[in-house]
C-alpha cells in the first residue's frame, strides 16, 4: 500500500462516512471520549485501515508504519478521535510486538487493533518520576509466574483499560534491575482511583498492585531487560503519536484563524504556527527516517521539546484570540477548549520532562559533561 | 532528474564549499567560486549549492557577492535584455519594498548586500498598491553609503536616491510574483547563512563549556549552562529542518517566510545563550564569536526580521482560512 493511497483512501472513507464519526456534543467525560474511539477504531478495522502499518501475523495487513501516522493525522486533524487516548496502542503496541511472547501477542493483538482492548502504561511512580530508574514496584518469582506490589502513578486512562504494561524491580537498584510485565487489570489486587486533573478531567489514576499474580508468560523480554524496552517505548512515542498530535495542534490553530482580525491577533497566529511548523519539519525528517527502519534515538528529544513547546503555544494563542473563553466560557465548546488549554501545560512534563530532554540533548548531541 | 546529485557526490562539494568560504572572502571568494564553477551548479542543483554554500558563509563569517545570483535567478526570464551584471536593491531593515515609483521617477531606499561591480541596479518599488520591478543603469551616479554598523565585514550598500529616471522591467501580477520568487530565494540563502552562524556560535560556546573549569568541574556541567546550549541546538535544529522543506513545501513563499523566521529565532536564542556561556571572553574583540553574533542578528533584519514575519504569516494564514500542512508523509 503506498502512503499517497493510503491517505485518498482514508480520506474518502472519511467523506463517505459522514457524521457517523463525529463524537456526540454534550458529554465531555472520558468513558464517553473511549466509547466513541471504540466506536471508531471498529469501523476503521472492519474497513481495513487501522490494520494497516502493522504485521500480518498480529492481525495487521503488514505495510510501513509511516501508514499509522497518516491514519493517525487524517482523524486527529478533524478531531474525529482525542490524541490522547488514539495514542495508546502507539505507545505499547510495537514494544508488545517486539517483546511479547508471540502466542501471547498474536492472540491479544487483534483485540487491540479493534478497539475491543485499551492499554495503560505503568511507568511513573509517587517517588519516581523523571527519575524513572529509581521504581519501587517490585516483582518477585512466585510459584511459575510473579507476585507484583507497588503503586503506580499518572496511568492515563487506567481505569477503562484492559491492560497495562507495568515496570518492576526484579534485580538490583538503578536501571539494570527492571522488568516489564503485561499485567490484566481485572486480575485481582489492581485498583485503578481516578485522580483529576487541573481541567478537571478524571483521565488519570493512581493505581496500586497488592500481591498481584502474573504468570510467567507475561515477562516483556528478558528479566532486567525493562529499561531497554520503556527506552523502546519512549522512542515509539516519537513517531505516529507526536505526528498526529501535532494534527491535532493545526486543527485547533486552524479554529483560531477566523479570530485573528487585527495586526496584532495575526502576529499571534504566526507565531504559534511557526512553533508548530518547527515541530512539524523536525518530526517529518524523524517519521522519513522510521519509515526507513530506524528507532529514533536521543536525537528525538529535540522532537520532544519541540511538540511541547508548539503545544503551548497553540494554546497559549487560543487564550489570546478568544477573550474570556478559557477563563470563563460554560458552553461546551468553552469546557472543551479549557480543557485542551489546560493538558497543554503539562505538554513539557509529560512523556519525559523537557528539562530531561534538555539533559539529554547536553550530554548525548553536544558532548558536553554529564551534570553534577 | 536535473537538480538532483548523489549523496557522495553532495558530500565532497560541500566540503569544498566549505574550505573555499574558510579560504577567501569577498571577490577573491567569487573567483574560487566561479573556477569551482559554482555558476553551473547554481543552475542545475540550486538547493545543493545554495544550502550547501551559504551554511559554509555562516559557519566561517565570509561574504560572497554569489548571493545577487541567487536572488536574480528568478528573474532571469526578465534580464535577457539587460546586459552586464546586475545587483539587486533589497528593502530596508523594516521596510517592505526598496522604495517607491512615480511615473517614471523612482524614489530608491534599500539595502545591497554581497555588492560586486555592476552596471545596472533592480528594485522591487511599490507603485499604486502593488509591485513593480525598475532598473536604474549607471547606478556610481546614485546618492549610496557603505555602511559600517554591527557587522562591517558583511559590506552593506545603502541606496537612498530621489528623484531617479529609472526604467519599468515588470509590473502588475508578474512582477509581485516575481518578488515573492526573489524574497524566498534570498530568505532562504540567508536563513542557511544564519543558522550556519548559529551552529558556529554553538560550538564555540560547547567548547568553552567543556573546557572552562569553575567550582572545580567543567561549567558544562552545570543545569543552567546545559539548558541554555541545549535551547540553542534545539532551535537551531528546528531553523535547519524548516530550511530543508523549504524547498519541498507546496507553498514556497509560506515555508520561506517560515523557515527564516524560524533562523532569526534560533539566531537571538543562540546570540543570548551562547554569550552568556561564553562570558567575558566571548564578550572580547579578539574572540571571534561577536562576529557571528553581528552576522545572525543582521541578517534576521534583512527581507524581513522575525517580528514582521510572523505577523505576515499570520496575515496567508487568515486570508488563506486554513493551518496549511504544507508537507505530507
Amino acid at each position: 500500500m503506498h502512503v499517497h493511497d493510503f491517505r485518498a483512501g482514508v480520506r474518502a472513507w472519511i467523506h463517505a462516512r459522514g457524521d457517523e464519526l463525529i463524537a456526540a456534543v454534550g458529554d465531555d467525560s472520558v468513558a464517553a471520549q473511549l466509547d466513541h474511539q471504540r466506536r471508531v477504531q471498529r469501523m476503521l478495522f472492519d474497513a481495513g485501515w487501522m490494520r494497516w502499518g502493522w504485521p500480518k501475523r498480529l492481525g495487521g495487513l503488514g505495510g510501513s508504519p509511516i501508514l499509522r501516522a497518516v491514519l493517525g493525522e487524517e482523524l486527529t486533524s478533524r478531531a474525529l478521535v482525542h490524541t490522547a487516548s488514539w495514542s495508546m496502542h502507539e505507545v505499547l503496541g510495537p514494544a508488545a510486538a517486539e517483546f511479547g511472547r508471540p502466542e501471547l501477542v498474536e492472540e491479544i493483538f487483534p483485540r487491540l487493533l479493534r478497539g475491543d482492548e485499551f492499554w495503560c502504561q505503568g511507568f511513573s511512580e509517587p517517588e519516581a518520576g523523571s527519575d524513572l530508574g529509581s521504581l519501587r514496584t517490585t516483582a518477585r518469582e512466585h510459584g511459575d509466574g510473579w507476585l507484583i506490589n507497588g503503586e503506580k502513578l499518572w496511568t492515563s486512562f487506567a481505569q477503562h483499560a484492559t491492560r497495562c504494561v507495568v515496570l518492576a524491580r526484579t534485580g538490583e537498584p538503578g536501571t539494570r534491575g527492571i522488568s516489564a510485565f503485561l499485567v490484566d487489570m481485572d486480575t485481582p489486587g489492581v485498583t485503578a482511583s481516578p485522580l483529576r486533573t487541573m481541567a478537571d478531567v478524571d483521565e488519570f489514576c493512581s493505581t496500586s498492585f497488592i500481591d498481584v499474580r502474573v504468570p510467567a508468560h507475561r515477562l516483556l523480554g528478558e528479566i532486567n531487560a525493562g529499561w531497554r524496552i520503556a527506552q523502546y517505548i519512549l522512542s515509539c512515542e516519537r513517531g505516529p503519536i507526536f505526528w498526529q498530535r501535532g494534527a491535532w495542534l493545526a486543527h485547533h490553530l486552524g479554529m483560531l484563524v477566523g479570530a485573528a482580525q487585527d495586526a496584532a491577533s495575526q502576529t499571534v497566529l504566526g507565531e504559534a504556527y511557526e512553533m508548530l511548523w518547527a515541530f512539524r519539519a523536525r518530526s517529518k525528517a524523524t517519521q522519513d527516517r522510521i519509515a526507513l527502519g530506524d528507532l529514533p534515538g536521543p536525537e528525538a528529544s529535540v522532537d520532544k521539546i519541540l511538540i511541547a513547546a508548539a503545544d503551548q503555544a497553540v494554546f497559549d494563542a487560543a487564550r489570546a484570540l478568544l477573550p474570556g473563553v478559557i477563563e470563563a466560557d460554560d458552553t461546551p465548546l468553552g469546557r472543551a477548549w479549557r480543557r485542551e488549554w489546560a493538558y497543554s501545560r503539562a505538554a513539557t512534563i509529560y512523556g519525559g520532562t523537557s528539562e530531561i530532554q534538555k539533559d539529554i540533548v547536553a550530554t548525548r548531541l553536544l558532548g558536553l559533561p554529564r551534570s553534577a | 532528474m536535473a537538480g538532483v546529485i548523489e549523496a557522495t557526490e553532495r558530500d565532497l562539494m560541500t566540503q569544498t564549499l566549505r574550505r573555499l568560504a574558510e579560504e577567501f572572502d569577498g571577490v577573491h571568494l567569487s573567483k574560487a567560486l566561479a573556477d569551482f564553477g559554482f555558476g553551473q551548479l547554481l543552475d542545475e542543483a540550486p538547493r545543493e549549492a545554495v544550502s550547501a554554500l551559504f551554511d559554509a558563509l555562516g559557519r566561517t563569517g565570509s561574504m560572497s557577492p554569489v548571493l545577487q545570483d541567487v536572488l536574480l535567478q528568478p528573474l532571469t526570464g526578465l534580464l535577457e535584455d539587460v546586459t552586464g551584471a546586475c545587483n539587486i536593491v533589497l528593502p530596508g531593515i523594516g521596510a517592505t519594498l526598496s522604495g517607491s515609483l512615480d511615473k517614471d521617477v523612482a524614489t530608491l531606499r534599500g539595502l545591497v548586500i554581497g555588492q560586486r561591480p555592476a552596471a545596472v541596479l533592480l528594485a522591487p518599488v511599490a507603485t499604486r498598491g502593488s509591485v513593480a520591478w525598475v532598473s536604474v543603469a549607471g547606478p556610481s551616479a546614485l546618492a549610496t553609503r557603505a555602511v559600517a554598523g554591527l557587522d562591517p565585514a558583511l559590506a552593506i550598500t545603502e541606496v537612498g536616491a530621489a528623484g531617479v529616471a529609472v526604467a519599468m522591467v515588470s509590473s502588475g501580477e508578474q512582477a509581485s510574483a516575481l518578488w515573492n520568487a526573489v524574497a524566498t530565494a534570498g530568505r532562504r540563502a540567508l536563513g542557511y547563512q544564519i543558522v550556519g552562524a548559529v551552529g558556529a556560535m554553538i560550538d564555540l560556546a560547547v567548547e568553552h563549556a567543556r573546557n572552562r573549569v569553575q567550582f572545580g568541574r567543567p561549567v558544562g556541567s552545570f543545569q543552567g549552562v546545559r539548558n541554555r546550549l541545549a535551547e540553542a541546538h534545539v532551535a537551531c535544529t528546528a531553523a535547519a529542518a524548516a530550511l530543508e522543506l523549504a524547498w519541498e513545501a507546496d507553498d514556497e513563499y509560506l515555508a520561506g517566510m517560515l523557515a527564516k523566521s524560524l533562523a532569526g529565532r534560533s539566531a537571538r536564542i543562540a546570540a543570548t545563550h551562547c554569550q552568556q556561556v561564553l562570558a567575558g571572553i566571548g564578550f572580547t574583540a579578539e574572540h571571534p564569536f561577536h562576529h557571528y553574533l553581528a552576522r545572525a542578528l543582521v541578517l534576521d533584519s534583512i527581507l524581513g526580521s522575525t517580528a514582521e514575519l510572523r505577523r505576515a504569516i499570520g496575515q496567508q494564514l487568515v486570508s488563506a482560512r486554513s493551518i496549511p500542512r504544507l508537507v505530507e508523509l
